[in-house]
């Protein structure tokens, strides 16, 4: 269900994993009453420290996008679908944000910068995302 | 962080081997029930810290609790709550793997063949082999299986990793994650393979030239060290705050490391025509940036201003 993580990144492997998790609600992949692995079974499986994995679990729980049945595991909570939305659009959001900095950074118009960006929603077939 | 709450905690620790001083007023603290990464370059005095924590050394001045037991006086009882591995550590050649987990149990009041057997069946070493007859990478998983054997509070892992093939690397992490999850089980663990040790460590400390030079959550760590970049096409460079390291001065673009960054640091960096980046770096990196002016310049390692 998770992809591997990647280490040497930048981007600590407790955001690394919160984020996969977060996508999978936002893409549908992950739905509520899904159970995930146990901590000790998704550190054995990623080869990270248990306390990471019980705090992405933790942090995510106190978000409501994740529920614990006590002793039966960790589900993605009935809440979830209902945050799926706002899920896709903070991704999204994240990801404009980081753009936004460039074409200030630049100095393009906002005019030109929407201009951009219209015509690479509407191309097809167009370069698949490198990321 | 409270003494009670730390497997180790060493005062000022010092060895002096002739003219070297290879430990140099060591204080660290290692936290209960976190795996703690000891990091340094060649030399640095890893494994002198770990002979050190279990009375193979002594230390020259200062001094180390392990478990809340002071490692000259306690000896024995701490050895009784810590595992040991060691790189290349020698081993009884002409026993079997059998033979010597027998032989070290005796070593010990309590001992725990499941846990032994546990690794050594999931990583498939049979127990009739010779240690001799073992790869490089199943002799450490084998002494890493017998090391728990009399299930440890604090497991030391000196360089255990170095020179493993990716798959028996892959195993002894995947053992020192099923070892930490009983609780409050510390793992110290030194090397040089920072992937491997970024994934599992939760805390770090660097050693350089004898002396930790950094200790933090690495989490901290990740969040105080970064590279700034500065665009400055047309503009006059910005002043480059004391602290910082590797600074580069191009006449459009400067560059440098900061160890204490807030989201506050880079605000007066900003100006007409400048444009601040802050980058985020990989463990590696910092290991890198902080630990290269160390190396290069002469005398001992100076700590940042904080840590």
């Amino acid at each position: 269900m998770f992809n591997s993580i990647n280490p040497k990144s930048a981007v600590p492997i407790y955001r690394q994993i919160m984020d996969q998790i977060r996508r999978g609600v936002a893409a549908g992949t992950l739905a509520p009453g899904d159970q995930l692995p146990s901590v000790r079974e998704l550190a054995a499986q990623l080869l990270i420290n248990p306390n990471t994995a019980a705090r992405v679990y933790r942090d995510l729980e106190r978000d409501g996008l994740l529920e614990t049945r006590r002793g039966q595991g960790t589900y993605i909570s009935a809440d979830a679908s209902a945050m799926a939305e706002s899920e896709r659009k903070r991704i999204i959001a994240e990801r404009l944000e980081e753009v936004a900095r460039e074409v200030r950074a630049f100095a393009l118009s906002e005019e030109e910068a929407l201009r951009l960006f219209r015509d690479i929603l509407n191309r097809r077939g167009g370069r698949k995302d490198q990321r | 962080m409270s003494e009670n709450g730390c497997a180790i905690v060493t005062e000022s620790l010092t060895k002096r081997f002739g003219r070297k001083l290879a430990l140099d007023q060591v204080s660290a603290r290692v936290p209960r029930g976190s795996i703690y990464g000891l990091m340094g370059p060649n030399g640095a005095g890893k494994t002198t810290f770990v002979r050190c924590l279990l009375n193979l050394v002594n230390p020259t001045r200062g001094s180390a609790r392990v478990l809340g037991h002071d490692v000259v006086r306690d000896s024995v009882a701490v050895r009784q709550r810590v595992g040991h591995v060691a790189a290349l550590q020698p081993l009884w050649e002409w026993m079997t793997v059998r033979q010597f987990a027998e032989f070290m149990a005796g070593c010990y009041p309590r001992w725990s063949q499941e846990a032994v057997s546990g690794i050594l069946t999931r990583v498939g070493i049979d127990q009739g082999d010779r240690l001799q007859d073992l790869s490089r990478g199943q002799r450490a998983l084998a002494a890493l299986a017998v090391a728990i054997g009399h299930e440890p509070d604090l497991l030391l892992l000196d360089e255990a990793l170095t020179g493993l093939d990716p798959i028996s690397r892959r195993e002894v992490l995947r053992s020192v994650i099923d070892v930490m999850h009983a609780e409050g089980r510390t793992v110290l663990i030194t090397g040089q393979d920072i992937a491997a040790m970024e994934r599992i460590c939760d805390y770090v400390g660097f050693l350089i030239k004898g002396r930790l030079f950094w200790e933090s959550p690495l989490d901290d760590l990740k969040a105080r060290v970064k590279r700034i970049r500065i665009e400055h096409p047309g503009a006059a460079p910005p002043e480059v705050p004391a602290g910082a390291t590797k600074v580069e001065r191009g006449a459009r673009e400067t560059q440098f490391t900061v160890t204490d960054y807030s989201p506050g640091l880079a605000e007066p960096l900003a100006g007409p025509g400048r444009r601040v980046e802050v980058v985020d770096l990989s463990l590696e990196d910092i290991f890198v940036d902080l630990a290269q002016p160390q190396l290069t310049a002469a005398g001992p390692a100076a700590a940042p201003a904080q840590v």
